[in-house]
């Protein structure tokens, strides 16, 4: 256990106790509390190395049965009958539901587009039809298998070019063109500024889906009281979840309590936006009993929301010196069957790359097609990783044209604290030019180009990503409240919840420091829409930097309290007060020579101990200091921003066009590092993550579906695939932050690709189009590179037409 | 029809009756036995997060029947730890930030204490090769193979302890 303890309440006890709510800013950054910055123990370390922590599956009621999903074989076909005698005749079985049990309700989080079972027609392979709860997994499992759906096949649209093509099937009847959504901007004036560039480089590149592979898959236990549903959920976003669920249950907000597990992993994959919850709830009230629905791997792989496939045709200009003039995107993306969030995605992978550097003009064209596949979503980097991987190959490409070394290239375009981007994003703090240093410094950029290797190929890229992102209305806030016990503890109670990245611990952290407690002798809430303060929960790297405001002030709100209640009972004024090691000090009284002590849980204990007592409470709450952007993007969508600069070397066998990634360095930008092995953790699992996108991640496919939806095919990077991993912090501070910190949890990703691409092509001349990496397409590019072949040339040709899915 | 089946379980006998004798230990545990500290990752012994340890073997228990457990002796994560504290496997992976979600952290305890039990001083291949066989979405590896060579090293302080 830690025994990290700090100090608090000298410079607040002065303020008058009431909740703040202005901005301020952080301490200063040589002061920070000594809690704040180092290696405290994960608050739920035991109960994971124990195997006790509870996730979605675990967890166990009286009576539970277990449900199974009947899901569409079929790309598209209209659903003729649906016969569940056999399966409703099955021993054990409770209940069988269908379209025809539901409210009828499409739901989504921005363009309702679907059902929780389908209705009439199914749109992809692995879309809901029916479901079953029974006694057991086994029997729920056979009873689906008992349900006869008689279909009529329809004409799919299973790529990009056939959903786009003249006359093509429509996956939904109200989109004409397969169209889901659409926007475009041209800021500064793009064509100017390309007829006054020297150099111009241009391409297409192409990325794939990719599954977020949480190695818990999602699930949920349902049980109904009444008119009320409780659901036990994995989710990354238990109040967002909750909205969408009652939505698509038909039901008022106030007739859904989600309540968060352990969520084995997030990624954007457990953010609300799949059927498996809302058929649990409705297996649950037609079975009157509660239900437990997991999803099996297959049917993560069919039916969860990976990360959009998107066609970027790229066009860069640039002065003869290396000075970026414009940027020109035409971004087309595969939805997939049914929306989600891909929409909000397809505006970060359109914008978020402008904040990066000083572009003159930026102009882009982005669409989101529907097509008869997996629909896609939310995933680590939302869009990021794409568009680095995307205009990241043509940074490259224009750094080889201009003769400049990337590094050099990326310091004299990379934007510094105080610049505006065309989108208005408004950089505070931004340490990128350090970051690109630090990481040409770890991998030892300028030896290794003075000392080629052959077949070795080096390579560089830097990303931005937010602190939060004003996504859902005109807030991108968080409230807590800490509450100061009679023991001496305090507990914080925050709906923004834990899905593996540390954010409880964080959070006992700053509550330690504000409240001068050892972290043991905190606790952090999990989410509970009945009982916790309101939050968005985990995504766009938010929790840290949006929630850890909003409880720092909480924790300062009750030690105003406790201050307050230490200076009534001791008769000294509240200035004089401080808190250390879990007790209130002061000075000795006039007259005395003994300083005085007064534990925490003593002083608590006497304030609510006499007539008319009062508990210790402090509230919190922090809106991003951010913009809600227009339907044209434009708007400061975060109030921090965080970098990163990433380098790679890699060495590729040419006979067989295997590529191994030797050594990765990178330097990250998230402010004050409020515990280093959780961000290092950040850091080194989203390379992993990225080097999967990069090389090892996908599938084969036939009729609109993976061949072999599971592990075997889909490769999850391993132990053994790691590179040496150099992992750096700059030295950052954001004023806005908790103690300077800002977002960290998906940066790291994003270059990866990119760099992973642009080493091969520094190793064998080789540049691949489209993700991933493999060594078919690196062979190809050496041995046959004619145009049109998988991994060929520089060139801006046409997008080959191969790779997945077909 | 059930069929009775004895094996030991963390050190304790039991004697329960199958109906499926080709149903996997997996369930058995989850299940009628109510140990959920081993997990479920993709049911086809690809992914390591349901490693129990069957007569000093790491093997996934997804793929183990339990026909086939008759007179074994079978490990899983609960066993580990006791009055005494954590198993030095824990202690290490608790001290290295060795886990994020910590879902596939059951399983990789399991290998872990699999191979030390086997092997008390690995040299880094083997310990390499161990976490090699399982999954992680979070982590990178790098602080659980820091856990591996932490665990190795407790192992090593608390042998010489008993001594």
């Amino acid at each position: 256990m830690s025994t990290a303890h700090a100090s608090a309440g000298r410079a607040a006890a002065a303020d008058a106790p009431q909740a703040p709510v202005a901005p301020e800013l952080s301490l200063d950054r040589a002061v920070l509390p000594p809690v704040i910055g180092t290696a405290v123990q994960r608050v739920d370390a035991v109960e994971k190395v124990t195997g006790r922590s509870a996730f979605a599956g675990d967890v166990r009621i009286p009576r539970m049965l277990h449900g199974a999903v009947v899901r569409s074989p079929h790309a598209h076909a209209r659903i003729v009958s649906v016969d569940t005698t056999l399966a409703e005749r099955l021993p054990g079985v409770h209940a069988v539901v269908t379209g025809a049990d539901t409210a009828r309700i499409k739901w989504g989080a921005f363009r309702p587009d679907l059902y929780p079972l389908a209705l009439d027609r199914v749109r992809y392979v692995g879309d809901e039809v029916a479901a079953v709860a029974a006694t057991d997994p086994e029997t729920a499992r056979r009873a689906a298998e008992l349900i006869r759906v008689e279909y009529e096949v329809l004409p799919a649209v299973l790529t990009l070019d056939e959903a786009l093509a003249e006359g093509a099937p429509l996956v939904h009847d109200d989109a004409v063109g397969n169209l889901a959504h659409e926007f475009g901007y041209d800021r500064g004036g793009a064509d100017a500024w390309f007829e006054r560039s020297d150099v111009i480089v241009e391409g297409v590149w192409q990325t794939t889906r990719q599954w977020h592979g949480s190695i818990e898959t999602i699930g949920c236990t349902a049980e109904w009281s009444q008119d009320r549903v409780t659901l036990w959920v994995n989710t990354q976003t238990p109040f967002l979840a909750r909205q969408r669920y009652a939505t698509a249950l038909g039901l008022p907000l106030r007739a859904v309590r989600v309540v968060q597990t352990e969520v084995g992993g997030g990624f954007g994959g457990k953010s609300g936006d799949d059927n498996t919850s809302v058929i649990c709830a409705i297996l649950a009230r037609k079975s009157g009993r509660p239900v437990q629905l997991v999803n099996t791997r297959e049917e993560e792989f069919l039916a969860g929301r990976p990360r959009i496939p998107m066609r970027y045709r790229v066009r860069l200009g640039f002065t003869s010196d290396g000075l970026v003039t414009a940027k020109d995107i035409d971004l087309i993306a595969d939805n997939g069957a049914y929306t989600g969030k891909a929409q909000a995605v397809l505006g970060a992978a359109t914008v978020r790359h402008d904040a990066l550097f000083n572009y003159r003009a930026v102009r882009a064209h982005s669409r989101l097609i529907y097509t008869n596949l997996v629909p896609t979503g939310a995933f680590r980097g939302f869009g990021n990783p794409s568009a680095d991987w995307a205009v990241g190959q043509a940074w490259d490409l224009a750094a080889a044209r201009l003769g400049i070394e990337p590094p050099d290239l990326f310091l004299l375009n990379a934007v510094e604290a105080g610049s505006v981007s065309a989108h208005n994003h408004r950089i505070s703090s931004c340490e990128l030019k350090q970051c690109i240093r630090r990481a040409a410094e770890a991998i030892g950029w300028y030896e290794k180009r003075a000392a080629p290797t052959p077949n070795r190929g080096l390579a560089m890229g830097v990303s931005v990503h937010v602190s939060g992102r004003r996504s859902f209305g005109d807030y991108d806030g968080s409230s807590a409240m800490v509450r100061l016990t009679e023991d001496g503890r305090a507990a914080v109670i925050v709906g923004e919840g834990e899905i593996g990245t540390g954010a409880r611990t964080t959070l006992a952290q700053i509550t330690a420091a504000e409240l001068g407690l050892a972290v043991a002798d905190v606790t952090v809430s999990r989410p509970d829409t009945d009982l916790t303060t309101h939050a968005l929960g985990a995504l766009a790297s938010r929790v840290t930097y949006v929630a850890g405001n909003a409880v720092r002030r909480a924790a300062k709100h009750a030690c105003e309290q406790l201050l307050g209640a230490a200076s009534r009972q001791l008769g000294r004024p509240a200035a004089e007060l401080w808190v250390e090691d879990g007790m209130v000090h002061a000075p000795p009284a006039a007259g005395e020579d003994t300083p005085v002590h007064v534990p925490v849980g003593v002083v608590v204990r006497a304030e609510l101990y006499r007539p008319n007592g009062q508990p210790i409470v402090g509230i919190g709450s922090f809106d991003n200091p951010s913009e809600f952007p227009d339907q044209a993007r434009f708007g400061n969508e975060s109030g921090a921003y965080n970098f990163v600069a990433e380098a790679a070397e890699v060495e590729v066998d040419p006979a067989t066009g295997a590529v191994t990634v030797l050594e990765l360095a990178a330097a990250v930008d998230c402010g004050t590092v409020l515990n280093p092995p959780l961000a290092q953790g950040q850091v080194e699992g989203a390379i992993a993550q990225g080097l999967g996108m990069a090389i090892t991640e996908r599938f084969d496919w036939a009729d609109g579906a993976p061949t072999r939806p599971n592990f075997v095919d889909y490769k999850l990077p391993t132990a053994g695939v790691m590179p040496t991993l150099h992992v750096e912090f700059a030295d950052s501070y954001e004023p806005t932050g908790p103690y300077g910190a800002k977002g960290v949890g998906e940066i790291a990703l994003d270059p990866v690709p990119s760099i992973v691409a642009s080493a091969v092509a520094d190793a064998v001349g080789v540049r691949i189009h489209e993700l991933p990496i493999t060594a078919e397409k690196i062979y190809w590019g050496i041995h046959r590179p004619e145009p049109g072949a998988p991994g060929a040339a520089d060139d801006p040709a046409e997008f080959p037409e191969q790779g997945n899915p077909r | 029809m059930a069929v009775p089946l004895r094996f030991r379980l963390n050190h304790e006998d039991v004697e329960i009756h199958v109906h499926d004798p080709a149903a996997t230990l997996l369930d058995l545990l989850r299940g009628d036995l109510g140990l959920t500290g081993t997990k479920s990752g993709c049911a086809i012994g690809y992914c390591g997060a349901c490693t129990v340890i069957v007569d000093g073997e790491a093997v996934p228990a997804c793929l183990q029947m339990v026909g086939l457990l008759e007179g074994r002796e079978v490990r899983t994560v609960e066993d580990l730890a006791g009055p005494g504290g954590l198993d030095p496997v824990q202690d290490a992976f608790v001290t290295c930030a060795g886990m994020q979600c910590g879902f596939c952290t059951p399983g990789h305890v399991m290998a872990v204490r699999a191979l030390l039990d086997r092997d008390p001083d690995p040299g880094e291949e083997e310990l390499r090769r161990t976490v090699d066989g399982n999954y992680c979405r979070c982590t990178g590896y790098v602080k659980i193979l820091d856990s591996a060579r932490e665990a190795v090293a407790l192992e090593r302080a608390r042998a010489q302890e008993v001594r």
